[in-house]
């Protein structure tokens, strides 16, 4: 039980820290690096709130230990919202566009796709990987992608809304 | 009209909003719990010694440490630390402050705990009972106590609710008296955001809180009361509350977080790991509700005795209401004329989890075991459930149940328009269902009442140069939406847009009132102060001679004459008698060969008024419906031999978005809506009637009663195989 430390890139930037053997990827973006967005609810990789994007995938964040994430490429959400503002130079390959993390972000916002936004960050992950992927996915689909995200809040219709609305860029509509 | 998206939604879909969690302040250390694994124990030594040897360990502390009172929302039952006696699985026994996360964890591994073991008890039936293991020596003697010296040593509370004439003399001159008993199990409010707090006790003598907790005010208060101080030195600061459904009103953590905060000199932050938050929070109480309906010849129900024991669990702490009761159980059979009732509900301390609340406290409770019982009487009856119904709703003009003088109540506007919805696909009882397979079609009725009530508030506005507003209120959004319908009620009477209207949080200091969120009523609350300021705000343009202006000029004008001048509203509540009623139908599917249960529709007809801010409104009934169906078949929080084994997510399971059928929301607008802008509160509506429509639809498709939550496949297979074997 000492401390080593561990080099990875977070939001494409090169960071070294002191870490636990114990300490998982969650704790360490949050509480080593100050990236707080990244919310933890369950610990054990069941509610999907502190899933961030690693070399190309998505993953919950609890269930890595942070020496593993050495040498990886992490994103969080301030990740995406450097991307939705335009201020990353050079996203590596597979990161959703810029674009369409602002339709996610507004469709969120205006189909009441969130309520306490304990669960947002992960839920906007899920969103965004998923039409990044298939850009207008059928129903079951989306349904399918987004089981690992869970929401005690809106009974999923509003979020089920925003992807709907994101997909088409269009405007919220009822149904 | 919608006005706008929410104001929360932006800092939230970037990741921005601060919870308790989030909060790091410079110095600060982290704290964590060492609980008890026994319901009841003495605690016979504590040693520390290799907790303290932990490199970073800044505090060990015991029970015997902490100087502190008892602390709760009402009842101060509950201690910072156990001292001398657990009792329950989960207790706080010890805590620990250290530099890092991992040391801490590391270091409360290591505290060693020597207890014995001592007879607990864990239901509360066997807790009344005369001998039974006593969970407090003498709980009258706690400060807020509903309890006496003559009552049963583990009684926690007992309510009795009765109007009209007496209920036996009314059952006895009934045709037919139906009795029926259900289970509802305990349940977690499954707010995914596990508690937290920051607490700094600074060298002043003052305490700055950062916590995971809806009512700041109120918390300032309890706090207060544990640690022996004037309110005024302790500031709860603003943050998100990141879910909450009737948990996140107490001060949990905060106390022992205080008292690490204290011993270090430094902030601490206590975040409990889900896995406690699960075991060892104030999840749901567990209960037995027995229902006696009397029906006469003619179909018409003439008196309803409800008699339920709840499990309070060890403490009392966590129940905000004045008899540390559960309001839910008064509204037993309200939908209907009765002209005899009486209910009566007896909370019991046993060795388990406290118990707090859960949305719609007691309701859903209530309302499955006399909907359930309705349905019952109805079958039995030859009557389809949803005519019974019908022939007995209490209409505008009657009195309540309980004798109140409703405004106006709408159960057969709203009990119309369901049928009107179920005859375009079927209706519930004696009607043609499809089968295939092992599977039949049911579906199921059931109908909710809630009276509103209004608490007390403050809001603040001040304007700015450049003819915007800050909206200032003394209570977190905890998702529900109600920063978003005093920005509206404030866009509307003011004439402004929603960009013109920034909503914030005001710590303690900064506002005087708030009786915080909860009970539904934050939204009536809350406009009606915000609506009181606004008409301070135009007063005081009047005064200063800017009516002719545009409002935007006038604003800012006023800014600019008195800088950094606002104008307050508040408001403090008074007896509405407003209601609202809630239809709902479950439509299912149920394999007979396995007992399986698939809900493919719920419909949700809902009586309303004005509404402040549509899109959110809408989402209070569909998460609403979701939660109900959590309750109605996934949800328990499982205790065994006084212990929580449901350990994390992936055993207490929450409905995921695959879980969820097609939802159908009808309003039947045109009630009588309530204050400046007549609205009703919609919170607490969509939730209570689902496990009951369910439990009906099973009935309905398949022709046995379920009389326990959740409704498993397990015991849906085991009825069916019990009415087979039945000669």
């Amino acid at each position: 039980m000492s401390e080593a430390s561990v080099e990875l890139w977070v939001n494409g930037e090169r960071v070294r820290a002191p870490v636990w053997g114990t300490e998982f990827l969650a704790e360490f973006l949050r509480e080593r690096l100050g990236l707080v967005g990244t919310k933890v609810g369950c610990g054990v990789g069941v509610c999907g709130l502190c899933t961030v994007w690693m070399d190309g995938k998505l993953v919950s964040s609890c269930l890595v230990p942070a020496v593993v994430a050495a040498g990886r490429h992490v994103w969080t959400v301030e990740g995406l919202v450097a991307l939705a503002e335009g201020r990353v130079a050079d996203p590596p390959p597979g990161l959703p566009s810029g674009r369409l993390v602002r339709a996610v972000q507004q469709a969120l916002v205006e189909c009441e796709g969130l309520q306490c936004g304990i669960c947002t960050p992960g839920q906007l992950w899920a969103a965004c990987a998923l039409l990044q992927e298939e850009p207008n996915p059928p129903e079951d689909q989306v349904r399918e992608f987004l089981a690992g995200n869970l929401c005690r809040c809106t009974g999923y219709q509003g979020i089920l809304r925003a992807v709907r609305a994101a997909a088409r860029e269009g405007r919220c509509v009822g149904g | 009209m919608a006005l706008g998206g929410r104001a929360d939604g932006w800092a939230k879909v970037q990741g921005r909003a601060v919870y308790a969690g989030d909060v790091r302040l410079p110095g600060m250390l982290y704290g964590v719990v060492v609980r008890s694994p026994h319901p009841h124990a003495r605690i016979l030594r504590v040693r520390s010694e290799a907790a303290r040897a932990v490199p970073g360990v800044r505090a060990v502390l015991t029970g015997a440490d902490v100087r502190y009172g008892t602390y709760g929302r009402r009842v101060r039952d509950m201690p910072v630390l156990a001292r001398e006696v657990v009792r329950f699985a989960g207790e706080r026994v010890a805590a620990v402050a250290a530099e890092s996360l991992p040391a801490a964890r590391r270091a409360a591994a290591l505290v060693e705990v020597e207890y014995e073991p001592l007879p607990a008890v864990l239901d509360p039936q066997g807790a009344l009972e005369p001998g039974a293991p006593r969970v407090h020596q003498a709980a009258w003697r706690y400060p807020g106590a509903v309890v006496g010296p003559e009552d049963p040593p583990n009684l926690q509370s007992r309510r009795v609710w009765q109007h009209g004439e007496d209920v036996e003399e009314a059952l006895r001159r009934c045709a037919y008296v139906f009795e029926e008993t259900y289970q509802i199990p305990p349940a977690h409010q499954g707010y995914l955001e596990p508690h937290a707090c920051v607490a700094w006790a600074k060298p002043d003598g003052t305490v700055e809180v950062w916590a995971s907790n809806k009512s700041p005010h109120r918390l300032r208060a309890q706090l207060a009361a544990c640690l022996g101080v004037p309110a005024e030195r302790i500031r709860v600061m603003p943050v998100y509350v990141g879910g909450d459904f009737g948990g996140k009103g107490s001060p949990m953590d905060v106390p022992v977080a205080v008292a690490l905060s204290e011993a270090t000199g430094r902030p601490v932050k206590l975040v409990v790991e889900y896995e406690e938050d699960l075991t060892a929070a104030n999840p749901r109480h567990g209960s037995v509700v027995r229902v006696r309906l009397g029906v006469d010849g003619e179909g018409r129900m003439r008196a309803l005795d409800v008699r339920a024991w709840v499990n309070g669990g060890a403490y009392a702490a966590f129940k905000p209401v004045e008899h540390v009761n559960l309001n839910g159980f008064a509204e037993a059979g309200n939908t209907y004329r009765i002209p005899a009732v009486r209910i009566e509900s007896l909370i019991a301390y046993t060795h388990t989890v406290p118990r707090g609340h859960m949305r719609s406290p007691g309701s859903l409770e209530a309302n499955f075991a006399v909907e359930s019982t309705v349905d019952v009487a109805a079958r039995a009856l030859g009557l389809d459930p949803l005519e019974f119904r019908l022939r007995n709703l209490l209409r505008t003009g009657d009195r309540g149940t309980l004798g109140e003088p409703w405004m106006e109540v709408r159960g057969e506007e709203v009990l119309r328009a369901l049928a009107e919805v179920l005859a375009q696909g079927g209706g519930a009882g004696g009607t043609p269902r499809v089968e295939e397979g092992g599977w039949a079609c049911g579906v199921g009725v059931a109908l909710y009442c809630r009276a509103a009530h209004a608490g007390e508030t403050e809001v603040g506005l001040q304007p700015r140069p450049d003819g915007s507003v800050v909206v200032w209120v003394p209570f977190p959004d905890q998702g529900a939406g109600q920063h978003t319908v005093v920005r509206n009620v404030v866009c509307k009477q003011l004439g402004l847009p929603p960009g013109a209207v920034e909503v914030r949080q005001a710590d303690t200091d900064q506002l005087a009132v708030d009786s915080g969120v909860g009970g539904s009523r934050v939204s009536l609350t809350a406009s009606a102060a915000a609506s009181r300021a606004c008409q301070e705000l135009q007063r005081r343009v009047e005064q200063e001679g800017l009516g002719g202006l545009r409002v935007q000029e006038a604003l800012a004008e006023l800014a600019r004459r008195r800088p950094g001048e606002g104008v307050r509203g508040r408001f403090s509540g008074e007896e509405l008698w407003l209601n609202s009623v809630c239809a709902q139908a479950a439509r299912v599917r149920v394999d007979r060969g396995t007992g399986q249960v698939r809900v493919e529709e719920v419909i949700t007809v809902l009586d309303v008024a004005e509404i402040l801010h549509p899109p959110s409104h809408r989402a209070q009934v569909e998460g609403g419906v979701v939660m109900g169906l959590g309750s109605a078949l996934m949800e328990e929080l499982v205790v065994e031999a006084g212990r929580v084994v449901s350990s994390n997510l992936h055993e207490y399971r929450l409905p995921s978005v695959l879980d969820v059928p097609a939802l159908r929301l009808v309003l039947v607008p045109g009630g009588k809506g309530w204050g400046p802008h007549g609205v009703k509160p919609v919170g607490e509506m969509a939730n209570v009637a689902v496990a009951a429509a369910v439990a009906n639809a099973v009935a309905d498709a398949v022709g046995v009663r379920v009389r326990r939550l959740p409704i498993s496949a397990e015991e849906v297979y085991r009825l069916l195989r019990a009415r087979e074997a039945r000669p």
